[in-house]
């Protein structure tokens, strides 16, 4: 009977044809190590989903990260500990003059799709789109006083700028603003990207799939001119959650990811079997910000008693597990404009406050915070709730989801802009000081500056900042700003935290030295 | 003695699953009532020295991310469980008791119209209907009592109605008809009577559901406000902190596994006790 069965499974296999197969399994386990090593797919964590990928709708790095990977600049960052930046689309870049830049275009580097060569025409286009009204870019501020292109050939053209810019270096040309797209591919598509997937890239990597909450699916550019990405695919995942994303790195479905500081803290010096962590200290400003303009605040004994009734070092303690130092402005340390300590103590003084609101005639003082449902400023917001409670402030928490926290703070989104009172926001920030100070002018009221600030001095320096070229009158004019913010009563700061990226061994992570991914210049390891 | 073991309490009280059950309810509904009396800390005091305790003599079930006893934060966390639970419960079954009867008793085409509406609301997802109405009103235990509401008094409507159904043409009701009954006096005398007791087990049987969506919810960030003590949010924050700190997931998810076994065998006891098909069989 064993036999008949056995004869039925393996009809005609002799003992060495059956250890030939095993042999043959054995190799065939091995298809996906090789397969990795001759094309491979990386797995990133996107920690949000950009709307679309037209570069007038970016916000900050969640589109970088995607459009690094579809699309060129002139000119980009150099991974690694230094900022600096290199030649991209740029054959030669320079600055002929204060107020212009020369640059030519390497040639023969195409879009994909049939849409030809890249040329000065589509630098002029994707440029000064920006400074149109009623495109509503909202990232027209990182081109500071860029005027126009003016296409002086094919492959050449200049930058005019209406007064020296100090971050078109920094910020304009290697970031977001500086973006490249297809000027033929954009107007046939009526001026904005909309589509369900770019209609011409330039980038090392194409868009093949968007499922929408998931995932992008991008594949090498076949049509990318410079030297292919090592990676066959890449995926950005989303996955909202820092511990979500944690785990989701451990299963293997992630390569990289950002995590938590409560992971760090864990983790410290012994990432799991197979993955390594690599800490850096972030630009990103956490802060406390409160909407002047609301009349409840009118009083400013009011705003700065609760400014003195937020402890910074336990929010640290508390939200980033002591993993960062608490912030003492916007601008973080090594950068133009940092500066080294706050006007008020990052610690509480409850007694002051207390005073100060008895000088304004308060008993209790009952105001709402609105946070982001993350870990972080959820605790954060708790951490403020039990502490003010001992200055007679009783806070309560509302908390929101991204699409819905976003827009509180918005004109354009509805009303409730103008009666916000506190909320804990995080910004990303670029190497330049003048990217930290430009959402907190009075024309951002209603967009990005959702405290309402308006200061006729900072207007001032801001504008007078962007075309210093003397670094230490630069120092002096940030600082000078930061100071006005506080002096306000609207923003108490908390720290810059920390980038902490886990990823697997078998990778070799390209970041900025604030630790934000360059995923186009991955490598395997 | 002897008549009190054919009421309905002594009837449970014989009855080893409802003893257990009414034991582990009363337990919860005490140990909330005197939450503030028996709480060993303050469930809102943060000592961020003492954060991720491991559970101690101090701290009996450990403490959180921000130092807060956990033991504590339950206790009070029990309160506003029940508190949902009871007032949500008692909202969606009362709607569900005069929808239901309108629906049996009434002309057809009402019937029609509330069945539709009844299984309209039955179809849609509890928690897609709760995050809908939580982004469009602000957090509060307010807004999880409307949820749930809004989501399960059409469960009550259904069983009455049927209840309704099935009495409105029994012969004791067409004998009240003909000696010129008014209509209040069927009803509050000889229809509502008869619909409690399936209205009860419904109704015992969906507490602990209520208490479950309410931690959901919290869970998810749309129920109460952080900071309130609450089963939910207690889990959400043991899952922030599962791989350090286990036991505070463990001790969210303790009440809650009584809350549910208790008021699921109470109802289920009360079933055997009130349907006299299943109290033949027994």
């Amino acid at each position: 009977m064993t036999n008949d069965i056995s004869k039925r499974l393996f009809p005609t296999t002799t003992r060495r044809q059956l250890l030939a197969g095993a042999a043959a399994l054995g190799t065939a386990s091995l298809f996906p190590v090789v397969a990795w090593a001759d094309g491979g797919r990386l797995n990133v964590r996107a920690y949000l989903e950009p709307d679309d990928y037209d570069p007038l709708d970016a916000s900050g790095f969640l589109e970088e990260l995607l459009y690094g990977c579809i699309y060129r600049k002139l000119i980009q960052y150099v991974p690694g500990d230094q900022w600096d930046w290199q030649l991209d689309l740029a054959e030669s870049i320079e600055q002929s003059s204060p107020t212009t830049i020369a640059f030519t275009l390497k040639p023969g580097q195409m879009w994909s799709d049939g849409f030809g060569e890249i040329t000065a025409e589509d630098v002029k286009f994707s440029l000064e789109r920006h400074m149109v009204d009623e495109n509503n870019s909202r990232i027209r501020p990182d081109l500071g006083t860029f005027t126009h292109v003016e296409v002086t050939g094919t492959h050449s053209g200049i930058i005019h700028m209406e007064r020296p810019f100090a971050p078109i270096w920094t910020i304009a040309l290697p970031y977001l603003a500086g973006t490249i797209i297809c000027k033929e591919a954009v107007e046939a598509a009526g001026g904005k990207i909309t589509t369900a997937i770019p209609p011409a890239v330039c980038g090392p990597y194409r868009v093949v799939e968007h499922r929408l909450g998931e995932r992008w699916v991008l594949e090498r550019n076949p049509d990318f001119s410079g030297e292919p990405a090592d990676f066959e695919r890449v995926d950005l995942v989303v996955i909202v959650d820092e511990s979500a994303a944690e785990i989701a790195k451990e299963a293997g479905d992630v390569d990289f990811t950002s995590i938590g500081p409560a992971s760090v803290a864990r983790l410290g010096d012994n990432p799991p079997d197979g993955s390594r962590l690599q800490v850096h200290p972030a630009l990103f400003y956490h802060w406390v910000g409160l909407n002047v303009q609301n009349p409840k605040f009118a009083d400013e004994r009011v705003r700065m008693a609760i400014m003195h009734a937020i402890d910074v070092p336990s929010i640290v303690q508390a939200a980033f597990f002591d993993v960062a130092e608490p912030a003492t402005g916007i601008i973080a340390p090594g950068l133009i404009g940092h500066r080294p300590e706050t006007i008020i103590p990052p610690q509480a003084d409850f007694a002051r406050a207390r005073a100060l609101l008895d000088e304004a005639g308060i008993d209790r003082l009952e105001i709402n915070i609105d946070v982001l449902n993350t870990v972080i400023h959820t605790t954060a917001a708790q951490v403020m709730q039990a502490t003010m409670a001992q200055a007679g402030i009783d806070l309560s928490i509302s908390v929101h989801e991204s699409g819905s926290f976003w827009s509180l703070g918005v004109a354009a989104d509805g009303e409730r802009w103008q009666d916000l009172e506190l909320t804990i926001k995080r910004f990303s920030m670029t190497p330049d000081p003048y990217y930290a100070t430009a959402w907190f002018v009075t024309e951002q009221i209603g967009d990005w500056n959702w405290e309402q600030f308006s200061n006729e001095e900072f207007d001032r320096l801001h504008d007078e900042a962007l075309s210093e070229t003397d670094p230490a009158q630069r120092d002096e004019m940030y600082r000078r700003m930061q100071d006005l913010m506080e002096e306000s009563g609207g923003y108490r700061f908390i720290t810059h935290g920390v980038t902490a990226n886990l990823f697997a061994d078998s990778i070799v992570p390209a970041t900025r030295p604030d630790g934000l991914p360059l995923v186009q210049f991955f490598r395997r390891a | 003695m002897s008549a009190f073991r054919h009421t309905l309490m002594g009837r449970l009280l014989a009855d080893p699953l409802a003893v257990f059950a009414m034991a582990i309810i009363a337990l919860l509904v005490v140990s909330a009532l005197l939450a503030d009396v028996i709480a060993p800390h303050d469930p809102s005091a943060m000592n961020l020295a003492d954060r991720f305790a491991s559970p101690s003599a101090t701290y009996w079930m450990g403490t959180d991310n921000l130092g807060r006893d956990t033991f504590s934060r339950l206790l009070q966390g029990g309160r506003i469980a029940l508190y949902v639970a009871l007032t949500a419960v008692s909202i969606a079954g009362l709607i569900g008791l005069i929808l239901g009867m309108l629906a049996g008793f009434g002309p057809r085409w009402l019937d029609n119209a509330l069945l539709f509406f009844f299984d309209t609301l039955r179809a849609y997802p509890t928690i897609i209907l709760a995050l809908a109405l939580a982004a469009l009103m602000p957090r509060g235990l307010g807004t999880v009592i409307i949820v749930v509401v809004i989501t399960s008094f059409a469960e009550y409507g259904r069983v009455v109605r049927t209840q309704t159904l099935s009495l409105k043409n029994a012969e004791f009701i067409l004998a009240e008809r003909a000696m010129g009954a008014s209509f209040a006096r069927i009803v509050f005398h000889h229809i509502l009577p008869n619909v409690l007791g399936p209205f009860f087990i419904l109704a015992a049987m969906n507490l602990p559901v209520v208490i479950t969506i309410e931690a959901g919810m919290s869970f998810l960030g749309i129920g109460v406000p952080p900071g309130t003590p609450s089963w939910g949010a207690t889990l959400k924050d043991g899952f922030d902190y599962i791989r350090t700190t286990p036991w505070i997931l463990l001790s969210g998810g303790l009440p809650l596994i009584l809350a549910t076994l208790g008021f699921t065998f109470l109802g289920e006891a009360l079933r055997d006790q009130l349907d006299p098909r299943l109290r033949k069989t027994r």
